[in-house]
């Protein structure tokens, strides 16, 4: 087991997020999160990035997460978040070059970066289709490009599991096949694994090898999209009739 | 759509680039002055002082040169345009490193308020007479640094608990309630010490008139061990310029680092206050215009803003001495008015921006 | 932003004006004053009423002499002891300190910080002012709850003449003023006999040491008219009143005298010891013979009678060499 999340909790506050969730991904999955606003979806992700407290257990391989320094969990863990404030006009080489910081933070080699570090942003680079803007300022990108310029500064952190907020966002229908069919080629190198959270249930079923459907702050149901997103379950989480509905809008394309 | 060109290193190139300029302006500082020495005069004192000084390093017997344009070049230019130096350098890195920190081009050791704290801690040491016996400056020193520290760790937390995104509006709101406040603390300060009031307006003024080669150790030492650390940390500082969360998602202890590079940044002003009390706007002006040319990338901004804020606040110190000779102007006077405008065209093109 | 820093530094620049205002009157020498006017002599007997023009032009006349007075300026409370009418003092500015026993009546915030319902309570017929440190707008207040308000603004020696003249008459102790005023004209007219130099001996008047930034005393200060009075010459004549001035050119300017008025707080080095250690200033001839002189109590910075004391401290210092 690669992660395994157990009676997760995260509270702001009075207000509790999560409460009691527990999944866990294997090598080779994606797991795709799904569920209503404010299921707590984006929480779950950013308690396994380890960047919020939390109660319960996280464990990468059999660690728990809070116990790992930051480069190494940075190793293991690579983060794509949904937006991406910049301020400050760095080339988007620069930006996917600091993906390769975990590698090299010791005190010596801090300031070098390591060998592998070129060919590891080049590679990230051209698979994001960002090559040719290398140079350019992040202030001048449109938010798809700078989405990608994200997705390949942690392609570059190569880490060996990957989480994605909602990584269509800003992305064009062109972009969001290649995004989705890079990140599958991806996954298909062993010891790799990927969690999303993801509103488009369609790319969910399409691309995902197993889903999580939250509401409320915890599981509802895990497994392959057959098991989780049936009509009486999704009817359950969104009041709707969502099989009906994504029915019509593709009836349209005949 | 603009081409971001820069190069990522400050290449050996580039720091003999820079010291070439720093250095001449370092020059022209001891050349030009108040009095006026001629040249050929001024190159015979600084030569024959060299060579003295090899001289007795090697036990050989020789003089150092005398008279009045000796004195005035030696004892007093000298050792001011180097703590005029240091201070600048020391200044301008720790502007730099906070516009990192706070991922805003306006923050700056004066515009925050943390220069203000630092000052009233120095007026605290006074006022209450903290010193260390045998030690002059530590008291001062000490309390300077604690209290910028102090400021910083104020400032931070104000910071997070109003506006996570740190705009504009929230950098100047924030530096200006701290500094209204400081200066309330420095007035009360001011009741119970009445009898020091000189000795603590000058803190609130600043001037580095009358410093002298143990001062300028000082300063350089600071800056050496403080601004070293900064060096060591480039990546980190580069990945919280992008973004907080992003630098924690890509593996920096955002914890340890932000408090190695508070300690440094306090350091910095705490000593550069203690030494010649608020100059303000030095930290937003170099950096400034520095990362124009070099780009916002730590590993280039640096080193860049450490002989850029030399070379600017050498210069206003120059313009300090001869504009009004004999009288002077106070040097802060004339790095606010530097400061002042690109306070404007900063707040401009940020207004714009949105 | 800059709000708050032109804050910290409007403080400071009051802090330091409060200073000077409560050290010294100076600036550019205008005739601010007319000789009083003293009532005329007739009917002397029933008429006890003063009629006084101050320094301003203002004309104030009052009943009887004052007897209960608050003076803001530290010069008007030297005065007003000088002839006697010490005990007429109900309050003082924070600032005001000589004689001893001004210390002893109660002090009210000046400068800036003026406080009229403080003044107003202590129910004072007489307002003694300069005008650097008031506004308008707090004269009227004051006249308008029926406080007479008299002005002095000595600029030169002259000027502290027709103070004491008009403080005096002021307070029915014309007598006094005139005698203090004699004292002080025949110390400085000694002094001017005795003098010797021809002015080619400099002299420079240190008002802020250099750890605090070097100030000088230029032209139209007491100290400038003073050195002039006994045959030295201002080394920072070119400068006009208190001026910060670049250390090299005290230096380049080699005055033969110092005279440092900063106050010794009982650690570290005297003034003139600081003077002396100075790196680089070996070579200045004051130092080199040691010719500096300290005097720490605004002797030669106050328009008041306690001039002619400075004065002479500083004759005995320069000739009894």
């Amino acid at each position: 087991m690669m992660l395994e999340v157990r009676d997760l909790g995260v509270r702001y506050g009075t207000k509790k997020i999560l409460n009691g969730l527990g999944f866990s991904v294997k090598e080779g999955q994606w797991l795709m999160i799904a569920g209503p606003n404010g299921a707590g979806k984006s929480t779950a992700i950013n308690a396994i990035a380890g960047g919020i407290d939390y109660t319960g257990s996280i464990r990468f391989e059999g660690e728990e997460i809070r116990r790992k320094k930051p480069a190494q969990l940075a190793r293991c863990i690579g983060v794509l978040t949904q937006s991406h404030p910049v301020s400050y006009s760095f080339s988007v080489e620069e930006v996917v070059t600091l993906g390769r910081y975990s590698h090299s933070a010791g005190f010596l080699s801090r300031r070098v970066e390591g060998k592998d570090t070129a060919e590891a942003v080049n590679a990230a680079l051209e698979l994001t289709g960002m090559t040719k803007r290398r140079g350019q300022s992040v202030l001048t990108l449109s938010g798809g490009e700078l989405q990608r310029t994200f997705l390949a500064q942690v392609l570059a952190q190569d880490p060996r599991l990957l989480l994605l907020d909602e990584p269509a966002n800003h992305l064009d229908p062109v972009y969001q096949k290649q995004i989705f069919d890079l990140i599958r080629d991806w996954l298909k190198t062993p010891g790799r694994a990927v969690i999303s959270v993801i509103h488009d249930l369609s790319l969910a079923r399409a691309y995902g090898t197993e889903i999580l459907l939250m509401n409320h702050g915890t599981a509802l149901a895990c497994g392959t999209a057959d098991e989780v997103l049936t009509p009486a379950l999704l009817k359950e989480v969104y009041q709707m009739d969502v099989y009906g509905w994504m029915r019509e809008l593709l009836s349209q394309w005949n | 759509m603009p081409v971001n060109s820069h190069k990522k290193r400050f290449s050996a190139a580039d720091y003999l680039l820079f010291s070439v300029v720093t250095a001449a302006v370092l020059c022209l500082c001891v050349c030009a002055g108040s009095v006026t020495i001629p040249l050929k005069e001024t190159v015979n004192i600084i030569r024959q002082a060299l060579y003295a000084r090899i001289c007795m390093l090697f036990g050989a017997p020789a003089s150092l040169p005398e008279g009045t344009a000796a004195s005035i070049i030696l004892s007093v230019r000298l050792p001011r345009v180097l703590c005029v130096a240091a201070t600048g350098a020391s200044l301008s890195l720790a502007g730099a490193v906070m516009q990192g920190l706070l991922r805003n081009p306006l923050a700056d050791g004066s515009t925050l308020g943390v220069s203000s704290g630092a000052a009233l801690g120095a007026v605290i040491a006074i006022a209450f007479g903290i010193t260390f016996p045998g030690l002059p400056f530590a008291g001062t020193m000490t309390m300077a640094v604690l209290s910028a520290f102090l400021s910083l760790l104020i400032i931070l937390g104000l910071a997070c608990k109003l506006d996570r995104s740190l705009s504009t509006n929230t950098i100047i709101l924030i530096g200006m309630v701290f500094s209204m406040f400081v200066s309330s603390l420095m007035n009360i300060v001011i009741t119970f010490a009445a009898d020091k009031v000189q000795q603590i307006t000058f803190w609130t003024m600043g001037s580095l008139q009358g410093k002298g080669y143990s001062e300028a150790l000082i300063l350089f030492g600071a800056l050496l061990l403080f601004g070293g650390i900064l060096f060591f940390h480039t990546r980190e500082l580069n990945a919280f310029a992008i973004g907080e969360e992003n630098a924690r998602h890509i593996g920096v202890n955002v914890r340890r680092v932000k408090l190695v590079l508070l300690i440094a940044v306090s350091g910095l002003i705490g000593i550069c206050v203690s030494v010649g009390g608020v100059i303000g706007f030095v930290g937003l002006v170099a950096p400034h215009i520095l990362r124009m040319i070099t780009g916002p990338n730590h590993r280039r901004l640096l080193p860049a803003s450490a002989f850029g804020g030399a070379t600017f606040l050498m210069l206003a110190d120059l313009a300090a001495r001869m504009l009004l000779r004999p009288r002077e102007l106070n040097i802060g006077i004339v790095t606010s008015l530097a400061g002042a405008a690109v306070f404007l065209v900063v707040f401009w093109r940020a207004g714009r921006g949105k | 932003m800059k709000l708050s820093v032109k804050r910290t530094r409007s403080t400071a620049a009051l802090l330091i004006a409060a200073m000077l205002l409560a050290l010294t009157a100076c600036g550019s020498p205008k005739e601010g004053g007319q000789s009083p006017s003293e009532n005329p002599s007739s009917n002397a007997s029933a008429d006890t009423s003063v009629t006084v023009t101050d320094m301003m032009g203002r004309t104030v006349t009052l009943k009887e002499p004052a007897t209960r007075v608050v003076a803001l300026t530290a010069s008007d409370c030297e005065i007003l002891f000088a002839i006697g009418a010490g005990d007429t003092l109900v309050g003082r500015g924070t600032y005001c300190d000589y004689p001893a026993e001004v210390l002893d009546v109660p002090a009210v915030d000046s400068g800036s910080e003026t406080n009229i319902e403080q003044i107003l309570a202590l129910e004072p017929q007489v307002l003694l002012m300069s005008t650097m440190s008031q506004t308008e707008e707090q004269v009227k207040q004051l006249e308008d709850a029926g406080v007479h308000v008299v002005v002095s603004n000595a600029q030169d020696i002259a000027g502290v003449y027709t103070a004491i003249e008009m403080i005096g008459s002021l307070m029915g102790k014309d007598e006094e003023a005139a005698s203090v005023i004699e004292n002080m004209k025949s110390t400085f007219q000694e002094i001017q006999e005795n003098a010797t130099g021809d002015g080619t001996e400099t002299i420079y008047f240190e008002v802020s040491p250099l750890e605090y930034g070097l100030w000088a005393a230029g032209a139209n200060t007491f100290m400038d008219e003073i050195a002039n009075m006994m045959g030295l010459t201002n080394c920072f004549a070119d400068v006009d009143g208190w001026g910060e001035i670049s250390e090299e050119q005290v230096l380049e300017r080699d005055p033969d005298y110092i005279l440092t008025i900063s106050l010794y707080y009982g650690e570290g080095p005297r003034p003139e010891e600081e003077i002396m250690a100075r790196p680089g200033w070996e070579n200045v001839t004051a130092v080199k013979n040691q010719a500096i002189l300290n005097l720490q109590n605004n002797e030669l910075s106050r328009p008041a009678p306690r001039l002619a004391e400075g004065a002479q401290m500083l004759f005995d210092f320069v000739y009894g060499r």
